[in-house]
């Protein structure tokens, strides 16, 4: 599946998407933001912020910055930020596997529903990796595949579905984080099935060196 | 939702990596180095190469 593809669908279901999603995801989108563990200040970046379910759990006194390939989704996510008055959250339509921020801008960066949902979960978890600080916050909300039988079938059973919004089902963390200097603190099952994880990672690449090519962008 | 200074400073051009700008009238983010605009769309910067203006 291409981005194209994946804006198309994200574009169409952008009205119900909150009346479908909303409430399943709620949790384990407050866990999130919580573990984040802003300090009054800091950058967060919400990668795949969609319509903004997450924006009300952020406080008030850090900097957010959304980014969305979807111009639908965004359209929605603007429209909450409106009503809710959010002044500290700025929204960007960008790709997520192609970011264009300069290296080291957030202190936490975060990622919810995101991974299985987007054609190279390679690129997009790298690029988190390069906007974010040496010793930031990385954290990963996802159904991660872990082996289990019964898991598995139920997988395969909802998998149809899964397809028809670009999630694939057989992802697992330990592939998402291989190779990568990220290093998992805390791991706990949230959502009302328990079937998602979220996934707080410390970001342990090395500090860039200071070199002449501009602002540090790596390709 | 105006557009932040401080989000301006860490954005990059898509296409060369580059400092791009606000243009004057406020509604697009320019690289003068590869002559593009990106628009700005109700409040929403569109940092993608394939919806860049070319700048005549």
């Amino acid at each position: 599946m291409d981005a194209a593809k994946v804006e198309r669908v994200y574009s169409s279901y952008a009205k119900v998407y909150d009346q479908i999603f909303g409430k399943i995801f709620h949790d384990g989108r407050e866990h999130a933001v919580r573990h984040l563990a802003l300090a009054p200040g800091e950058r967060v970046l919400e990668v795949g912020v969609g319509t903004g379910l997450s924006l009300l759990f952020y406080p008030p006194s850090c900097e957010i910055v959304g980014i969305d390939l979807s111009d639908g989704m965004l359209a929605q996510c603007r429209e909450r930020v409106r009503e809710l008055g959010l002044k500290q959250v700025s929204l960007v339509r960008m790709d997520a596997g192609a970011m264009e921020f300069a290296d080291d801008s957030f202190d936490a960066v975060m990622a919810a529903y995101v991974m299985t949902a987007v054609p190279d979960y390679r690129k997009v978890i790298l690029e988190m990796i390069r906007v974010c600080k040496p010793g930031g916050r990385i954290i990963l909300l996802n159904h991660f595949s872990n082996g289990n039988p019964v898991i598995a079938a139920l997988e395969k059973f909802i998998s149809p579905l899964c397809k028809q919004l670009g999630w694939r089902t057989d992802l697992s963390l330990a592939t998402v984080l291989d190779g990568t200097l990220l290093t998992v603190i805390h791991k706990q099952k949230v959502n009302p099935l328990r079937f998602w994880h979220l996934v707080k990672c410390l970001n342990q690449k090395l500090p860039a060196e200071k070199t002449a090519n501009g602002n540090g962008h790596s390709s | 939702m105006p557009l932040d200074k401080e989000l301006l400073a860490i954005l990059a051009c898509p296409k060369c990596k580059g400092d791009i700008q606000l243009n004057e009238k406020g509604d697009g983010l320019v690289c003068q180095r590869c002559r593009l605009m990106y628009p700005i769309k109700d409040d929403i910067p569109v940092m993608l190469i394939d919806e860049a203006i070319k700048l005549s």
